[in-house]
């Protein structure tokens, strides 16, 4: 299952500063795109207002031509009910930044959790998500709490949960800031599976090499406004905007 | 061996010393204030090959040894003062009108515990809730009922006769169902509802304050999942929010336990109101009577305590990597480990060089 993201005049503001200023973007059914920018310009809440944790104060994103979190009610969009979003949201996977797993539930409950509250049986929810762990090598932590894994374990296991609803979509925030240097790579490791598997996936990253080697579309973000936006080739390597190549200068250095 | 010879060397330079000049006194020794250069001639990597010798706290000693006298003090005169009268104790600790108001004690404290923990997240959630009209009403609620004394709430809701001879309910100027107010509450019921209504104004306050303490991304990653609301609280915010609400929780339930003793003074014959009846019945008998209510709150308390601890125990579960051995457990772990300690010590003085067997002192694995 996969299926292409539109968004649309993406505009949003915190107490009078604006973090978005109407971006607009669309992204290919099954592609890997990878949002770069320096802190500050906006890409995690671009990344958030894709499942609705953060509410746009205009414009839209649609999924595979279904708004999200809103609907169309006479001449204006209007913000559906929780439940509805709740819902919509399974179809759209999350990984954040600090892993937020529950701690208070083992390793398989975390990943079995969406899947049971949704009305998976137990057993089905069960065996999927010992699949999933088994995909992200972690099939022999089921039964460990959250706090004895490393970060590295804990962010793949963040992932496996993220896949347990079998979503189009995966969204990740900056999934491998918060991990010591030598675990980034486990980690990258399974989203570079996970592409090609026909979801759409949006990675917020500084990973450049990553983002070189595995995004087929990379967006440049700064002070809200979408600057430049193409395959890795031409952002990375030859970027238009005097902004990407001071960004990029950077991180590299 | 060699340790016990450095301290020999000590010794004896101390004995040489009183012949020195006070200037170079034990200087070799002594050379342990912050900066002092180390003397020459100390073969530092011989000393690293030993173990740490660890500080001592002499003065830790003193102080307990004077702590542990004045307390024998007050101990013996538990046994050496007659007024105690503990024979009188030990007859009205059972007597049946003692365990009868220990029972109204125990039924009032606990349906009112129950009650005020479900009401208590009830008002927590109003309070947080994004509805305004909700949250005033439960600030408003929290307000008064932390405000007013329990004895006056206690007081009022036994006039509540002369206040609502009848207490119905309908449809405003539409038709009404009404009952007389006394036929519908019996006094333990009342006592009840007003223990429970100041106590659920705490443990409101005490459950949002668990709710605020769990991490916001907790929030946001049940939601990312779209975990319908309701198993959002229930499964993911609530168990997490218990952790820092049970201790606190505790401690609420043991004034509980305590402000029921108010019962007394609405005419509820609790365990204190017994024992102060008794007390005014048996005027020569108050020490022990005292002493029996005493001994039943210690109990009950120390009963609450141990629930307390397996509890804490049973929501700590992932937020420690390794939950700490229970007391039973701890118990248990000591005579084991004695027992095997005792069997490595004797199999390796008999086996082993002496040296091996200095290097794992105590056998503590």
């Amino acid at each position: 299952m996969s299926a292409a993201i539109e968004i649309h005049n993406a505009t949003k503001s915190y107490g009078g500063r604006t973090v978005l200023k109407g971006v607009d973007l669309t992204l290919a059914a099954g592609t890997v795109t990878v949002i770069l920018g320096p802190s500050g310009s906006g890409k995690s809440t671009l990344l958030r207002a894709i499942n609705h944790l953060e509410k746009l104060d205009e414009g839209y994103v649609a999924l595979g031509g279904e708004l999200i979190g809103v609907t169309v009610r006479g001449d204006r969009l209007k913000e559906r009910r929780e439940r509805d979003i709740l819902r919509q949201r399974s179809r759209i996977g999350f990984v954040f930044q600090n892993f937020n797993l529950f701690p208070h539930l083992t390793v398989l409950e975390n990943v079995v959790e969406a899947p049971v509250a949704q009305g998976v049986r137990a057993a089905d929810a069960r065996s999927r998500a010992l699949a999933l762990l088994t995909r992200v090598g972690l099939a022999d932590k089921a039964s460990a709490y959250p706090r004895q894994l490393s970060g590295g374990q804990q962010q793949r296991v963040a992932i496996a949960r993220a896949l347990a609803l079998d979503p189009d979509v995966l969204l990740f925030d900056e999934p491998t800031s918060a991990l010591d240097p030598e675990l980034v790579g486990e980690v990258l490791q399974v989203i570079r599976t996970l592409a090609g598997s026909g979801k759409t996936l949006v990675v917020v990253t500084h990973e450049i090499g990553f983002a070189r080697e595995v995004a087929d579309h990379v967006v440049f973000l700064d002070e809200g406004v979408l600057l430049e936006q193409g395959p890795p080739a031409e952002v990375l390597a030859a970027p238009r905007h005097p902004r990407t190549r001071d960004f990029l200068d950077k991180v590299l250095a | 061996m060699s340790g016990l010879s450095t301290r020999v060397r000590a010794a004896s330079d101390g004995g040489r010393a009183s012949a020195t000049p006070p200037g170079e006194r034990g200087a070799p020794d002594d050379a342990t204030a912050p900066g002092t250069p180390l003397p020459p001639g100390i073969d530092l990597k011989r000393l690293a090959e030993r173990p740490v010798v660890p500080l001592r706290h002499p003065v830790r000693w003193v102080i307990t040894a004077v702590v542990l006298v004045l307390l024998l003090n007050v101990v013996q005169t538990l046994f050496t003062n007659p007024a105690w009268e503990w024979s009188k104790v030990g007859t009205w600790l059972f007597a049946p009108a003692i365990l009868k108001g220990l029972q109204l004690t125990l039924v009032a404290t606990a349906i009112s515990a129950v009650v005020s923990f479900l009401g208590g997240i009830v008002v927590a959630l109003g309070r947080i809730s994004g509805n305004p009209v909700l949250s005033t009403l439960s600030w408003l609620y929290i307000w008064l009922f932390r405000s007013v004394p329990l004895i006056l709430v206690l007081i009022f809701l036994f006039n509540l006769g002369n206040l609502y001879p009848t207490i119905g309910i309908g449809v405003p100027f539409g038709p009404q169902l009404e009952v007389p107010t006394f036929t519908l509450l019996s006094s333990l019921a009342l006592g009840v509802i007003g223990l429970s209504l100041s106590e659920i104004a705490y443990s409101a306050e005490v459950v949002r304050s668990g709710i605020l303490a769990v991490d916001q991304g907790q929030h946001e990653a049940a939601k990312a999942l779209g975990i319908p609301s309701r198993r959002q609280f229930t499964r993911i915010v609530l168990p997490q929010a218990l952790r820092s609400i049970v201790p606190a929780y505790v401690n609420q339930i043991i004034g509980l336990l305590k402000a029921s003793s108010l019962l007394f003074y609405v005419s509820l014959l609790d365990l204190f109101g017994v024992v102060q009846n008794l007390g005014s019945t048996y005027p020569t008998d108050i020490i022990p009577l005292l002493v029996v209510a005493t001994i039943w709150y210690l109990v009950l308390t120390s009963a609450i305590s141990v629930v307390q601890y397996y509890i804490e125990r049973f929501y700590a579960r992932g937020s420690v990597r390794v939950l700490p051995a229970t007391p039973w457990q701890r118990v248990r772990g000591g005579l084991g480990g004695l027992v095997r300690s005792a069997r490595s010590s004797q199999s390796s003085q008999s086996s082993q060089s002496a040296r091996s067997s200095h290097s794992s002192p105590g056998g503590v694995r």
